[in-house]
């Protein structure tokens, strides 16, 4: 028998607050390789600041964010290459092509002369097969988002943080990440992700913690705790 | 890719940065292209319109002007006035560290590359190295003009040969006074906690470069102890790097060289410490100056200036008092409410405006003594009091430039800016009106209170027209062809001066009309006209306010 997998993310009761206002009241949080933990909550709930602290973006006020046994910062080399952040990316380079910009991702994390074949495979699973020529302001919001999500696939990774990876995403393909972030679990991923969608969080979470004006309001396995909020 | 084991962090700068070069050389082509087309661009306007203007100072260089009355004076003012200066620009340099500072990389690549295992010593020194070199092109351009200034004044000594030394000892130590702001501004940047104490320090700064200003004036009028002006000179590194040019101008300065080569070592220091620090600035830290540049650039290209400040606000992290007003029950006093609540806010742009009201109206003062008035001061001193104005408008910015902000309010958009003059001119007539009531009793004319009175409308409606000023029209550019050239770049500065040029031109003629003569017409016409000129530009701005809301 295999002995269980350490825990990979800890947080212990981090809290932020910015000036007076507290966005986000003691939380603690624990995930290890293969597990998944969706957040859910409304807009302004501290569901992105939570998954800013886990990945090393913001500080956390009180309490302590750990990543592998070390302290979690996004300045930290071993946090570069192990936590892949999906979010909003704000800008790309106007005259990159989206071939060229994963290429640039998968050679800066080392892929040397493999970049090309994760490139590709990067671009199919992403349905982007077609769109790999053109550049990223050519594209549809939705392709940006699956572009977000291929810069995640062609890097190595060990955790993934995902802020809302179905904005922007029609039903099918919102189906079709459910299926790719599955399959990435039981690759060994861990994932925290926080999401509005209440469908994506039962087909993919082990674990759900629902916040609620900073605070956590619920959390547990994701039948009960959906059951539980509606 | 997905794996439960660790991740061996790879070695992988070289070939991104490569590949990176290689994908974009193209767009590196077009960027120098363009570059050394705003070089040539601006070196032809320079040689075009400055061109006799250099050719004068050339042959001023040659032949140096011969010492007049009023030189001595200036000599005894120089040490204090040039350290204060001296400060005002090296704060000026360690304040853009905690927006900008040396160390910057462009949105896309913090988007794409700060999140990788790329050494960020390779990707940020080099930045920081041209900015450096920048710092210190800039610096020895900066230090042309007071050397101009003192050979000017008479100060350039016998011949050519002097004053080619005092240009020399005026551009390098400003160099070495720039590389060590860069050097510094490099460490703020990376260690931000040290922003804190620079924010905390700055009023301290401005008050000593004030005091040495007050010095300087002191030498010019009378005999300040040796010992002030030595403390000046020996104050820090803005003191140092002014010795040499003061030496030279025949000033107190005999240790000029020990001063040059401190200032020199300490920026080498300075240097050496930032450029190796550069490879640790946080990934907080470049991600919010990367926001902070890139809203800047898109305020600056849509020619929007509220945008710009806004953008630097946030940047520099502008501190917010906490005071709190209680709301009003009446109706009537809301909007004063909320004017005074935006100025409680940003305590600095009080003081900051009380500063500028009390030197304007010094320098009227000062303009309207003696036997002839000043022009030059007294159009000085209004100018600085439609700064003051300006800035008190705040309130009635946040409504311009977001007009949806009023519409819970019981007021039409256009009356808006009567209101929002309430609190502007109550504020400036209390703060000037205490030294104008000093000056008024003193010199037995109640003149100064009736013109006080009457300019404070008139300025502060100069400011609310601006304030209420249409989005930017971008055809504006295009001017319109004349026998003397385009007529773009006049309208353009018109248009956005539209609101001191009504106010001060007048204003400017009345006041030092009024000040000059004793004779009561003077007054009577300066209050009349005056008082329609405020009600006319009242007027104006509520018009520019319901045109902005219905726009």
């Amino acid at each position: 028998m295999t002995p269980p997998d350490p825990p990979l993310l800890v947080l212990t009761g981090v809290s932020r607050r910015y000036g007076e206002r507290l966005a986000l009241s003691p939380v603690d949080l624990t995930l290890t390789a293969g597990q998944c933990v969706a957040v859910l909550g409304a807009n302004g709930s501290g569901k992105s600041t939570l998954l800013r602290i886990a990945a090393g973006r913001d500080t956390p006020t009180t309490g302590q964010a750990v990543y592998a046994g070390r302290g979690l910062t996004q300045d930290d080399l071993v946090v570069r290459t192990e936590i892949a952040v999906v979010g909003d990316m704000v800008s790309t380079y106007p005259d990159l092509t989206v071939r060229e910009h994963l290429q640039l991702v998968a050679v800066a994390h080392g892929a040397g002369r493999a970049a090309g074949g994760l490139v590709d495979a990067a671009l199919r699973e992403c349905r982007l097969a077609d769109h790999g020529g053109a550049l990223p302001g050519s594209l549809s919001s939705g392709q940006l988002q699956a572009l977000h999500l291929a810069v995640a696939l062609v890097r190595p990774r060990r955790l993934m943080i995902l802020d809302e990876p179905e904005q922007r995403l029609d039903p099918a393909a919102r189906r079709w990440l459910a299926g790719l972030l599955s399959a990435e679990k039981r690759a060994g991923a861990a994932m925290l992700m926080a999401t509005h969608h209440t469908e994506l969080a039962a087909a993919v979470a082990d674990h759900i913690v629902v916040l609620g004006d900073g605070a956590v309001v619920a959390r547990g396995a994701p039948e009960e705790t959906l059951a539980a909020i509606r | 890719m997905v794996t439960r084991e660790a991740i061996a962090v790879p070695d992988s700068t070289g070939p991104t940065l490569s590949l990176l070069r290689g994908l974009r050389r193209e767009h590196a082509k077009q960027q120098a292209a363009s570059v050394a087309y705003w070089v040539y661009l601006i070196a032809l306007v320079v040689a075009f319109y400055g061109g006799a203007q250099i050719t004068t100072e050339f042959h001023r260089l040659r032949h140096p002007p011969l010492p007049s009355a009023a030189t001595p004076r200036v000599l005894h003012a120089a040490p204090a006035a040039l350290a204060a200066l001296a400060l005002l620009v090296f704060l000026a340099l360690l304040r853009d560290a905690l927006w900008r500072g040396p160390v910057t990389l462009p949105q896309v690549t913090v988007d794409w590359l700060l999140d990788t295992p790329v050494d960020r010593g390779r990707l940020l020194r080099p930045r920081f190295r041209v900015s450096a070199a920048l710092a210190v092109a800039a610096g020895a351009a900066v230090g042309v003009v007071p050397a101009a200034a003192l050979v000017s004044l008479g100060l350039g000594g016998g011949g050519t040969g002097h004053a080619l030394r005092l240009g020399a000892a005026a551009i390098a130590p400003a160099a070495l006074l720039f590389a060590l702001g860069a050097g510094a501004a490099g460490l703020i940047e990376r260690y931000p906690a040290s922003g804190r104490w620079l924010r905390r320090a700055t009023p301290a700064a401005l008050a000593v470069a004030a005091a040495f200003a007050g010095l300087a004036a002191w030498a010019a009028l009378g005999r300040p102890p040796g010992v002030l002006t030595a403390i000046a000179l020996w104050s820090g590194p803005w003191g140092w790097a002014v010795q040499g040019m003061v030496a030279l101008a025949g000033g107190p300065a005999p240790w000029w060289p020990a001063a040059t080569a401190l200032l020199g070592a300490l920026a080498v220091v300075a240097l050496a410490c930032a450029h190796r620090a550069a490879a640790r600035v946080p990934g907080a830290a470049l991600r919010a100056r990367a926001r902070t540049i890139g809203a800047m650039s898109a305020a600056v290209l849509s020619m929007d200036t509220r945008g710009v400040a806004l953008a630097y606000g946030r940047g520099a992290g502008t501190r917010r008092a906490r005071l709190r007003l209680r709301p009003p029950r009446r109706r009537a006093l809301i909007l004063l409410w909320r004017d005074l609540v935006a100025l409680t806010r940003a305590p600095s742009r009080l003081v900051g405006a009380a500063a500028l009201a009390l030197l304007a109206v010094g320098l009227v003062a000062v303009g309207g003594h003696g036997a002839q008035v000043s022009l030059v001061a007294v159009a000085s001193g209004l100018a600085l009091g439609y700064l003051a104005a300006a800035w008190l408008c705040e309130g009635a910015r946040l409504d311009a430039e977001d007009t949806r902000r009023s519409a819970a309010l019981p007021f039409r958009f256009g009356s808006l800016a009567w209101w929002h003059a309430a609190v502007p001119c109550l504020v400036l007539l209390v703060v000037a009106g205490v030294p104008v009531t000093v000056l008024a009793v003193a010199a037995g004319a109640p003149r100064f209170l009736a013109l006080l009175a009457v300019t404070v409308p008139v300025l502060v409606g100069g400011a609310l027209v601006n304030v209420f000023r249409p989005r930017f029209p971008p055809d504006l550019f295009a001017g319109t062809e004349t026998p003397v050239g385009n007529t773009a770049a006049i309208t353009v500065l018109v248009w956005f001066a539209w609101g001191p040029v009504l106010a001060l031109g007048p204003m400017t003629v009345l006041v030092s009309g009024a000040v000059g003569s004793p004779a009561p017409g003077a007054l009577q016409r300066a209050v009349v006209i005056g008082a329609l000129l405020a009600g006319g530009l009242g007027t104006y701005a509520a018009r520019r306010a319901a045109r902005l809301n219905s726009a």
